[in-house]
């Protein structure tokens, strides 16, 4: 029983991160129908940017991630004025392409400028676990859980009260009439889409500690962040969130009770299945 | 139309002796190694065709046909199966795995679909680097299916052969009731159904064909390059790669994969030489530039551009407001 | 449109200009190497290209190879064995190189033995461990660095000589790699009697490796023998030591346990302590030169070489010294040559092929104590004696 818990909660802990991708992607791929198959390795340059500011201002990436969330706003703002707004009507094809040549240039500048080698941050938190009890959970990932679940929260939250985010979610439910309530909706799906990005930032300046960080980090987590999306349901940013939770634990309780080298098929098999048997997701309301 | 038709088939006659040209006059194993996997990936594009292009199903999952064929062929010559049958038996196989993901897959539609392609292309890959059978990571040794010093050169031409051959399966179904079914279905899914196409069947019957043709290919790869393992011949890179080429080249179109082939496995071995590390980049340029400036592909922008020509040269007639899939399947009928 | 015809010209014609200036100068001597620049496996070739700079160097500075410069003609396999096929084929048919030496992994250079005997061109292999690429028995191949059998057997001597432990725990990384060495340590465990409690897999490059480790806490081994490349290795410990694992012996099969960041901060830092590795080769090993390698290394690279490095090193020396005694550039009686090829005291130790190609390569085992690696068997070799058992993770300071 003890183990159960305990992979539960270690389960928990990466899933909130998965589930701020999650989200993001679901700013992104449920609110504006933009298939963002570049997803993982905006992550990836989220994660380069903290490693930069930690290796040559020595900024812990626990602060570090700010800087990568604005950066990646920024960013992904730029990307969408330049690349994707002009195909913004394009079949979904177009897009899937689009995305996913901004993929390969992201991943390959990265490689040309830090190379292929694996990097990794020392950073002495994650030497530290806190014990209650019979379980240990390791000190970094629980801060990482606190600062995703504010961030979660917050962007709920910012979805749900205020001007903007209501904006959003009507142009997710009908993007022909939000026009006529008196929404930009060129403004606001700019922000969107930046906010989701900026989102995959802060997701991999938390993420910096705990993983490798290589070019090709993120291709990973494009796939896993689509998962989550259809986990929780599209258009659903709470969805997400509890996609995002769900994976990580079912990840988890893969690794401890079949073995670890399944716990990657996890994620297709649940996706598979969720895609057969309820394609809205535990929360979606629209159709598939 | 019929004379067109004619004339295009006997151009395509004289491309397929001139591309068998190579294996008379060059000498080089390594630029032969470079025209097979021009004329292999021509294939493979022309074979994702079938789906992508005419069905308009962007699946990016079929890499698990491709891998399917290679490991097919070496576990069964493993036991003894003569190399030729077992090339055969793999193809066959890989068409069944076929049916059962088309099953599964084509319920849905739009990313979602490709994200279940890509899935399932994964779940492969992961089954192979765990099982025995398969080697695991290790991966397995494949026999050659051609010996001696004519090596490359019997490859290449098999290769084309093999392009030659999914060019003809494309040709027909460009022309057949089949493929403006398929056409129609791309255009305008819930319209095909409700005037009566059967949508599903019909997208599975490219998925089969499409399977068979990409794991004879991969028979082919993984034979002549004699050791696979699954990071290499399962992994999406090349699901991609298929795609990408064939959409460059135009996807639906006849010529266009093979174009499509030409060109970006032509400017990866260059700049390989060139550029060594940033092929990637400059893949990955090209397909942003296709995407926001040809996104017909070459030879799709192409026969646009004659089109319009054409338009423009005699007035046009009046036509009643029709959806393209009503169009396609009347044309079929 | 122009424009994508311009495109297809160019690349056509810049294909055959690279074709065509494939023609080498007159006064140089090519030897060709296959590794991965680019790929997966990037940061190894780079050390493998590195480690050939260094030998390329000082080979020209005492005359260069039958009184000619010597050149190494690379090829980038982009961590791919298919890619590495078509190495062969660039390096042989095009570029006409006598001698070949590579690749990196174990599945890129197992790709190109049938292609290497075929064109019957010598290849001298720097780095694969997975023992399988000598199954061929080509005449023409031959390996300089150790195997994972031989892992496994030097682990096992090692274990016998202090304190003979009877349960031991495999875990291994899914990887070729991993696979391999998991291989050879079962058989190896098997045939020394012992009783193998668990072996468990896990996917490289996933930050959680708790799951596995408490399965094999649980087990109760004496003896855990860990097959992990680079970073794997750093959050393994740490992970070790979140679940309290306390196995009598920490052993591994070199590679991320043997890296020369492991000990530091950069790596595992304080929980690499006590843990044993495989490894082919240390900076302060005592074969005259290593350390003038290392300090070669350093000065012109900036960080400490790996093992991969005085490999590709070795493989460049043997491949000269060969050419040299054969006096000629023809591929057969370079084979000859490699094949009566005997270098007692080279910086990676004695360089001798055996009949079946392999170089009896020692394998040693070494502890990090205090931060530092130290050799600790066999006997001769060893500069310090090992600490056992490894102490409990509450009781470290």
């Amino acid at each position: 029983m003890v183990h159960f818990l305990q992979a539960c909660m270690n389960g928990l802990l990466t899933g909130a991160l998965y589930a701020l991708i999650g989200m993001g992607l679901a700013l992104i791929f449920g609110v504006m129908r933009i298939v963002n198959f570049a997803h993982g390795s905006f992550l990836m340059v989220g994660m380069y940017v903290s490693y930069l500011l930690f290796e040559r201002l020595k900024i812990n990436p626990y602060y570090g991630f700010i800087a990568a969330g604005i950066f990646l706003f920024g960013f992904g703002y730029l990307v969408y004025k330049l690349l994707i707004q002009p195909i913004r009507d394009r079949s979904d094809f177009m897009q899937i392409l689009m995305t996913t040549g901004i993929a390969l240039i992201l991943v390959d500048t990265a490689q040309l400028t830090f190379g292929a080698d694996y990097h990794q941050t020392n950073i002495d938190l994650v030497n530290r676990a806190v014990h209650f009890g019979p379980f240990t959970l390791n000190a970094a990932s629980l801060l990482s859980f606190g600062i995703a679940t504010v961030f979660i929260v917050g962007l709920r939250e910012f979805v749900v009260r205020s001007r903007t985010g209501q904006a959003l979610r009507a142009i997710a439910q009908n993007r022909d009439v939000a026009p006529l309530m008196g929404i930009n909706v060129t403004r606001i799906q700019g922000f969107s889409f930046a906010l989701g990005i900026a989102f995959a930032g802060i997701a991999g300046g938390l993420l910096l500690p705990a993983l490798y960080l290589f070019p090709s980090v993120g291709e990973d987590y494009t796939l896993k962040a689509f998962v989550i999306v259809v986990l929780g349901g599209m258009g659903s940013i709470e969805g997400a969130a509890m996609g995002g939770l769900v994976l990580g634990v079912a990840e988890s309780l893969t690794s401890t009770y079949i073995g670890n080298q399944w716990a990657l098929a996890i994620d297709f098999v649940l996706f598979l299945l969720m895609l057969s048997l309820k394609p809205s997701g535990i929360f979606g309301r629209q159709r598939a | 139309m019929k004379e067109l038709r004619g004339a295009k088939l006997w151009i395509t006659i004289g491309l397929v002796a001139l591309s068998c040209l190579p294996a008379l006059v060059v000498e080089n194993n390594y630029l032969l190694q470079v025209c097979f996997r021009i004329a292999l990936f021509a294939a493979l594009g022309l074979a994702w065709n079938l789906v992508g292009g005419y069905a308009g199903q962007l699946s990016l999952g079929h890499v698990a046909f491709f891998g399917l064929g290679a490991y097919g062929l070496a576990i069964l010559a493993s036991h003894s199966v003569p190399v030729p049958i077992a090339v055969l038996i793999a193809s066959l196989l890989a068409t069944l795995v076929a049916a059962l993901i088309g099953k599964i897959v084509f319920r849905l539609r739009g990313p979602y679909f490709t994200l279940a392609t890509i899935a399932c292309g994964e779940v492969l890959r992961l089954t192979a680097t765990n099982l025995n059978i398969t080697g695991g990571a290790i991966g397995l040794t494949v026999p050659t299916v051609f010996t001696g010093p004519m090596f490359w050169k019997l490859y290449y031409l098999s290769a084309v052969a093999l392009a030659a051959g999914c060019f003809l399966v494309n040709f027909w179904t460009a022309n057949s009731r089949f493929g403006y079914y398929l056409m129609a279905i791309r255009e305008d899914e819930d319209t095909a159904s409700a005037v009566g196409v059967d949508t599903a069947n019909y997208k599975l019957r490219s998925l089969l064909l499409s399977a068979f043709l990409t794991a004879m290919a991969g028979a082919l790869y993984g034979s002549a390059f004699q050791y696979i393992v699954p990071d290499n011949i399962l992994t999406i890179d090349i699901s991609v790669q298929m795609a990408i080429i064939a959409m460059l080249g135009g996807a639906g179109t006849l010529l266009g994969p093979i174009v499509g082939a030409i060109l970006l496995l032509g400017a990866s071995e260059t700049f390989k030489t060139q550029f060594q590390e940033s092929h990637l980049l400059i893949y990955g340029i090209l397909i942003v530039l296709v995407v926001l400036f040809l996104p017909e592909g070459i030879v799709g922008g192409i026969e646009q551009l004659l089109r319009s020509r054409r338009k423009a040269a005699k007035p046009p007639a009046p036509t009643p407001n029709q959806s393209p899939a009503i169009s396609a399947v009347e044309k079929g009928n | 449109m122009q424009g994508k015809i311009s495109l297809i010209l160019i690349s056509a014609v810049a294909v055959m200009v690279t074709v065509g200036c494939q023609k080498g100068a007159g006064n140089t001597v090519k030897v060709g190497a296959i590794t991965s620049v680019t790929g997966s496996q990037a940061a190894f070739g780079e050390a493998h290209k590195n480690g050939y700079a260094i030998a390329l160097d000082e080979i020209n500075s005492k005359g260069g190879v039958l009184g000619k410069k010597l050149e190494l003609d690379i090829y980038d396999d982009q961590s791919k064995p298919d890619q590495a096929v078509q190495g062969v084929s660039k390096l042989v048919d095009q570029d006409r190189v006598p001698v070949l030496l590579g690749a990196y992994s174990s599945e890129n250079t197992k790709a190109i033995i049938p292609a290497v005997t075929q064109r019957q061109i010598p290849l001298i292999i720097p780095t694969a461990t997975a023992d399988n690429v000598m199954d061929s028995k080509s005449p023409w191949v031959f390996r300089i660095c150790a195997g994972a059998n031989d892992y496994a057997k030097a682990t096992i001597a090692f274990l016998k000589a202090n304190g003979a432990p009877k349960k031991i725990a495999i875990v291994y990384e899914n990887t070729n790699f991993g696979q391999a060495n998991r291989k050879s340590m079962e058989a190896a465990a098997k045939e020394a009697g012992m009783d193998i409690v668990a072996i468990e897999s896990y996917e490289a490059k996933s930050p959680d490796y708790k799951p596995v480790l408490q399965r094999v806490k649980q087990a109760n081994p004496d003896v855990v023998y860990l097959c992990s490349y680079l970073l794997d290795a750093s959050t393994l410990m740490r992970q070790s030591q979140e679940v309290d694992f306390n196995p009598k012996y920490y052993t591994s099969a070199g590679t991320g346990f043997a890296a020369a960041e492991f000990p530091t901060a950069k790596g595992a830092g304080k929980n690499a302590e006590y843990t044993f590795s495989v490894s082919q080769w240390l900076p302060a090993v005592q074969w005259p030169g290593s350390k003038e390698f290392d300090d070669a290394y350093f000065k012109r690279f900036n960080s400490h070489p790996a093992y991969h490095a005085i490999q590709a090193y070795a493989a460049l020396h043997a491949a000269a010294d060969a050419m040299n005694r054969a006096g000629s550039l023809d591929s057969a009686k370079i084979r000859d040559a490699i094949k009566s090829l005997n270098l007692p005291s080279t910086p990676f130790g004695p360089v001798q092929f055996d009949a079946g190609g392999q170089n009896q390569h020692p394998v040693l085992i070494t502890q990090v104590q205090g931060g530092q690696y130290h050799i600790v068997f066999p006997q001769d070799a060893a500069d310090a004696k090992p600490i056992i058992p490894a102490p409990k993770w509450n009781e470290r300071k």
